[in-house]
């Protein structure tokens, strides 16, 4: 197969910093979140010819980091939720500025870190990259009911979290204010 | 309307908020009807379209941040580290564009927080900085001078590695023979509070070139520049913890080969920041 063409290089490089944001968001560890993102680019500069102009090419890229993460996860056990003790170390590596509502923004990515990637995907999708359920459904390979449920699942789990209604041994995850 | 209890449940809600009933308008009507009647569902759905907003805020940031020069070179299929292709590219746009136009397109204002020196300020040029200035003094003083132009001729095997130790940076020896420019030598030269090197060159018209190097204040940014001040045109950048200024009476195409010829040979880059992604915006 041909290398990609330069108009394709152009337009993936400037969808890298949406690809870099959804990764960490999704992963949290920097390594491991790095590691998505080479691997997403690598396959993405293999499939070039796949990549239909009509489409947009964050939900195109994200598809891909979609299925990267999924072979990650089966690959290595520790890509699971993350413990609550390794929650901090996440926080501050996703850069958390001492804002006055500190208390709340750190308790959301805890929160955000407690869902499963299961719901942190669609949630993400959605809130984040302004994903309309299709286009999530497309990423996702999954039914557009699915993403639905799932993000309406997924949105009552973090809201139950920072109201402090977690589940046993989450207590940490209250907010701190 | 209490029959559509049944028919209002969650995920409809968590539709709604996203604007996914937008396309049923009727849908749409049946949901803002129900939240109209019934507040505590109302405050919920508020509740989930702030959370919403304030994962998008809090996450924003992560946008901004420059693309590593590997993954760039990645993209791009460049097997060089992305890191020097900015000034590659300002280098090439030199022959077209002036330095102001280059520093502009860049989004980089010089900035040197040194006070230029007494001989600066005898004729300070509108922009350039303390240093850029000294260098087209240095360059002044001593290429007229016929036998003591340099302190340290070529020829010595110290003479990159005395002025290494001296400015605290390394300094390599370019060879700009292709250019048609042999090296003559070079001298340890004060600069500001600090020290800085001049290495000079020449070519068999006798036309000499000098390149002065330093090292750069700590809030001096990334830049390249071309600057003409008389018949003497100066290309000044600052790269991987370096600063250099080419200065020669030469015309600016030819200057330029040369500034880009020293900086392919530049030492590999250290710590340097990322300018890379100062083009790309």
């Amino acid at each position: 197969m041909n290398p990609a063409p330069s108009a394709f290089r152009q337009q993936l490089l400037g969808a890298v910093p949406r690809l870099r944001r959804y990764a960490r968001s999704l992963v949290f560890e920097d390594a491991q979140s790095d590691d998505l993102v080479q691997s997403t680019l690598e396959r993405a500069l293999t499939h070039w010819y796949q990549f239909d102009q009509q489409r947009d090419m964050v939900v195109w890229l994200l598809s891909i980091a979609h299925n990267a993460h999924l072979d990650m996860r089966r690959k290595d056990s520790r890509m699971q939720i993350l413990d609550p003790s390794q929650l901090q170390t996440a926080q501050d590596s996703l850069g958390g500025d001492a804002g006055v509502d500190v208390g709340l923004r750190l308790d959301l990515l805890a929160a955000l870190a407690r869902l499963s990637p299961e719901q942190r995907e669609p949630l993400l999708l959605v809130c984040v990259e302004q994903f309309s359920y299709a286009e999530v459904a497309e990423v996702l390979h999954i039914p557009v009911g699915t993403v639905m449920s799932r993000v309406c699942r997924a949105r009552a789990a973090m809201r139950g979290l920072l109201d402090g209604q977690a589940k046993p041994g989450a207590a940490t995850l209250r907010r701190v204010v | 309307m209490t029959n559509h209890r049944d028919a209002i449940d969650d995920e409809l809600l968590s539709a709604w908020v996203d604007g996914e009933l937008d396309a049923s308008p009727e849908q749409r009507q049946q949901v803002e009807a129900w939240l109209r009647e019934h507040p505590q569902d109302a405050a919920r759905v508020r509740q989930w379209a702030a959370d919403r907003d304030a994962l998008r805020e809090r996450l924003a940031p992560l946008l901004g941040e420059p693309v590593p020069p590997r993954l760039r070179a990645l993209v791009l299929g460049q097997a060089e580290p992305a890191q020097r292709r900015w000034l590659q590219a300002a280098m090439a746009a030199g022959l077209l564009l002036t330095g102001g136009v280059i520093g502009a397109l860049l989004g980089r204002h010089w900035r040197d927080a040194e006070p230029a020196g007494p001989l600066a300020a005898a004729s300070a040029p509108a922009n350039g900085s303390g240093w850029v200035q000294r260098a087209a003094y240095a360059h002044s003083v001593y290429v007229p001078e016929p036998r003591h132009a340099v302190e340290v001729k070529a020829q010595e095997e110290h003479l990159a590695r005395w002025l290494t130790r001296r400015i605290d940076l390394p300094v390599k020896l370019f060879d700009l023979r292709d250019q048609g420019f042999e090296l003559v030598g070079g001298r340890l030269l004060p600069d500001g509070p600090g020290k800085s090197a001049q290495l000079m060159y020449q070519d068999a018209q006798g036309t000499r070139i000098t390149v002065y190097l330093r090292k750069p204040d700590q809030a001096t940014e990334a830049a390249f520049r071309y600057e003409q001040q008389g018949d003497v045109g100066l290309f000044y950048w600052v790269e991987a913890g370096a600063g250099y200024a080419l200065v020669g009476a030469l015309p600016k195409e030819r200057l330029l080969a040369l500034a880009q010829e020293i900086y392919r040979q530049h030492p590999a880059p250290g710590a340097a920041a990322t300018p890379a992604a100062a083009a790309s915006r």
